[in-house]
């Protein structure tokens, strides 16, 4: 028997209130773990925002070189047609290439033009041709036109390809000159520093080496053991053979950081500059000279542009270094200095990007744009939103509503919700057999990734839809009904209005979901390169995330920097469609 | 095991609007409502009384054939209106509806403004032609219940914005916008406080001029300030039919005499 008074004086003893402590003690750890978690999720995407927006800060800017080009009658329009036909078969290309070699006339080596001409994106011609077609009347005459920089250029004008560093300088330059080669000396110590940067980097490259040097020491030694373990003779002849190769690579390499070593040791004497050192320039005001062999006192090197003898003070030449060795950059140092010319005479304009969000893909990272991508999943999504909003709802209403309650439709039921976990790379093949197959819907369109897009939101959609339908009380549906209407009037009068903001959202988070999707459309070949901009839904597309797919994919550095960008267009695009949701929600709320 | 006297004292007309005969209703297995017959007389206000889960409701649903909806409901037995079978194959129950109102114990107006609560019944039976028969048939309808002159300034304001009578009579308004001759009332003021409560009942007292209502009611006090006849359920059987002022002075039943003495339920 177990006497109730007894168990009321429980309440207040010590052991309740040790409970006490220990569920207050968990509630707290349970706030604890929350807010933690609440903090990492922060956490998390600061640090994927910051990552994304600073590396597509780049895209904001383009950058252009102003040159005079001269547009001869000659070349473009020899029998005055004033016809556009005519006029766009001329050779843009050859007038574009024929402005930077009067820009720069002394540049003259094969090699070297055909690094200047690379300054300049390829199509830039073509702006060029535009503007010739649209106005003849500029034929005959000098005009300035702003060609478009290649992407080396532009990426070395943001810095991405390191800075020139400029010097300290005090002493006066002389320098002996034979028109294509030149001997510098300074008389102050203007060189030590420089040459402590590229004994530096000897050593960088020494100890490189010499780690090489350990890892084919290891090998080595594996391959000595597998000989001595053989099964068969042969194999043991093998693995020998592989270990001596492995000691003889080893040696090579401890042979070079050897070297470098020496040579980072001796102190005061010249010093050979290749394309895996760093780049060293001096600059005049009429030229450039790339040095080839440095000492602390000056050196010797490859002339750029004009450069004679003469004694100059020390305000009228600078020293450049740029730590990347040339071999490890896409701009060479001639393509550099072309680029630090143009930009001390005020030829290159860094505007605004506004190309990235007008044109679309290309090949070449400065021509291309995000705009392609974006119409093509603007006509996706209305493919999409136009079939799977209407069949969910009213699939929804008839399951909810209509249909008896049976093992079929509970079958059905399962199988919807199933569906709503099946990946979505399967849809892409139901669309490759059934719409492009038995249908005979264009690849690549809007249309078929619209219908592949929608049969997979579908789920979602009755999903959320149900959901929303079953909380509606059945007071309303009794008012009514006990008014004679009939179940028709009653689902679509009362009960659709009264669920509407549950079916917005599941619609729209299934929208996001489909926006985001990159499997399906490349089944259907919606991740084809596809430069025109589609206007309409059977034109070929692209999509944004396939965009952004390809992109990362391709090779150019330049390209990098615009994938972070249209990430965030695309990040753009859901908030905005979040927005749209919360908006709809609000709106069509009401209190029952 | 039906006891059943009728008296003809103090009846205000002797037209039968409802005749229903040996009906039985099952939910499922549950034998719900078991043999009962009872005829709901024109211009009179009947009410159905008995304890909790006796089947008053039920057998209040199945006048209207809101039972309908249910799956697992199985009703047999006649239900004759105006001499007619409402359960015939050919009667649509939707019709049967605007014919026989129904307001519920929770006040349930629509999310819709007041005007268009009213006005959704005639607007769905196509029972106007133009607006200004429309805001006719409103109005009269707001009257009726009694509460026109509290709204008629905010047609547009949305019916849940109104107090709890207020709701009840908007939806008393609502059922009678559908010009029906019946009007089923489950406990309409159960859910409200006692002056709504008086209101309601006022109105129901007017109301029986022009309409046949059944109301099923837990409190015998306003079965017997409110109706005319009486019904007394039990278990699922009706134990005895009469007229209120006899139900309640000199029951024939004992089981009647037993709950109105308030022994039980």
């Amino acid at each position: 028997m177990v006497s109730m008074t007894e168990l009321s004086k429980m309440h207040g003893s010590p052991e309740s209130a040790a409970r006490l402590k220990k569920r207050k003690a968990a509630q707290w750890r349970l706030q604890a773990y929350g807010i933690l978690a609440v903090v990492l999720a922060g956490a998390a995407l600061v640090t994927l925002l910051w990552s994304v927006v600073s590396k597509a800060s780049a895209v904001l800017t383009e950058s252009y070189i102003s040159m005079p080009v001269v547009l001869e009658v000659a070349d473009i329009d020899p029998d005055g047609t004033n016809d556009p036909a005519v006029i766009g078969k001329a050779n843009f290309g050859g007038i574009a290439k024929d402005t930077l070699k009067l820009t720069f006339p002394t540049v003259t080596a094969r090699n070297d033009k055909r690094e200047m001409y690379d300054i300049i994106s390829s199509g830039a011609a073509f702006e060029l041709r535009e503007m010739v077609m649209e106005n003849p009347t500029l034929i005959g005459e000098t005009v300035d036109f702003r060609f478009l920089a290649s992407d080396i250029a532009d990426l070395y004008l943001k810095g991405s390809y390191g800075e020139l560093t400029e010097q300290e300088n005090s002493g006066a330059l002389t320098i002996d000159s034979d028109g294509k080669t030149a001997t510098i000396t300074s008389s102050a110590d203007d060189f030590t520093f420089v040459m402590a940067q590229v004994r530096a980097d000897l050593l960088a490259k020494a100890a490189f080496n010499r780690q090489q040097a350990t890892l084919q020491e290891n090998g080595r030694v594996v391959f000595e053991e597998r000989a001595l373990t053989a099964a068969t003779s042969e194999e043991g002849a093998a693995n020998s053979a592989e270990a001596v190769k492995r000691a003889v690579e080893r040696d090579r390499l401890i042979a070079l950081a050897v070297d470098f070593e020496e040579r980072a040791a001796l102190g005061g004497s010249t010093e050979a500059l290749d394309k895996n050192s760093p780049s060293v320039l001096v600059r005049t005001s009429s030229g450039w000279l790339k040095l080839t062999e440095i000492s602390p006192q000056g050196g010797s090197g490859k002339i750029i542009g004009e450069v004679e003898s003469a004694t100059l003070d020390a305000a009228d030449w600078q020293v450049y270094l740029q730590p990347t060795p040339e071999a490890s950059r896409k701009v060479s140092d001639l393509q550099a200095m072309l680029i630090e010319d143009l930009r001390s005479k005020d030829a290159v304009h860094i505007v605004f990007n506004t190309r990235f969000f007008t044109s679309g893909d290309s090949r070449e990272p400065e021509l291309a744009g995000i705009w392609g991508a974006a119409v093509g999943s603007f006509w996706t999504m209305l493919v999409t939103i136009t079939l799977a909003f209407p069949i969910g709802v009213l699939a929804a209403i008839y399951l909810e509503e209509f249909a008896k309650k049976n093992a079929i439709n509970d079958m059905i039921e399962v199988n919807i919700n199933n569906l709503a976990a099946v990946p979505s790379i399967v849809f892409g093949l139901l669309g490759l057999a059934v719409f492009l197959g038995v249908f005979g819907v264009p690849r690549s369109a809007p249309l078929a990734g619209g219908m592949v897009l929608a049969v997979m939101t579908l789920p979602t959609i009755i999903i959320a839809s149900r959901a929303a339908i079953k909380a509606v009380p059945p007071s309303i549906r009794d008012a009514a009904l006990g008014l004679g209407a009939s179940k028709l009037q009653t689902a679509f009068h009362h009960v659709l209005p009264l669920s509407m903001p549950g079916i917005l959202t599941g619609t729209i988070l299934g929208m996001a979901q489909a926006l985001g999707e990159t499997a399906p459309l490349i089944m259907i070949g919606m991740v084809a390169f596809i430069v025109d901009i589609p206007t309409g839904i059977t034109d070929s597309a692209s999509a944004l995330p396939v965009q952004i797919f390809r992109w990362s994919d391709f090779p150019e550095r330049g390209f990098e920097a615009r994938t972070s960008a249209a990430i965030l267009v695309l990040l753009l695009f859901l908030v905005l469609m979040n927005g749209l949701a919360v908006f709809l929600r609000k709106r069509f709320e009401r209190r029952w | 095991m039906t006891n059943m006297r009728m008296t003809e004292k103090g009846v205000t007309t002797d037209d039968v609007k409802i005749s229903t005969k040996n009906v039985d209703v099952f939910y499922g297995d549950n034998h719900a409502i078991k043999d009962v017959s009872v005829d709901i007389l024109d211009k009179t206000v009947t009410a159905f009384i008995g304890p909790s889960g006796c089947g008053k409701s039920t057998f209040l649903r199945c006048l209207n054939r809101m039972n309908d909806t249910i799956d697992s409901c199985r009703i047999t037995g006649e239900f004759l209106m105006d001499g007619e079978d409402i359960y015939a194959k050919k009667v649509d129950p939707v019709q049967l509806r605007a014919r026989v109102g129904m307001v519920f114990q929770k006040p349930n107006p629509f999310p819709k403004s007041i005007f268009d609560n009213v006005a959704y019944g005639p607007r769905i039976h196509g029972l106007v032609g133009n607006k200004t028969d429309l805001e006719e048939v409103v109005e009269q309808s707001l009257r009726r219940a009694a509460i026109w002159k509290e709204v008629k300034d905010r047609l547009d304001a949305p019916g849940t914005s109104l107090s709890g009578g207020q709701q009840q009579r908007l939806c008393i308004a609502r059922a009678i916008a559908t010009a029906p001759e019946v009007l089923l009332m489950d406990e309409p003021a159960s859910a409200l406080d006692p002056i709504a409560t008086a209101q309601i009942e006022e109105l129901i007292d007017e109301l029986r001029h022009d309409y046949s209502v059944v109301i099923v009611t837990h409190s015998m006090q306003q079965a017997a300030r409110v109706s005319q006849r009486t019904a007394f359920f039990h278990l699922g059987d009706m134990v005895e039919y009469g007229e209120t002022s006899t139900i309640f002075t000199n029951p024939v039943d004992q089981r009647t005499q037993d709950y109105i003495t308030g022994r039980f339920g």
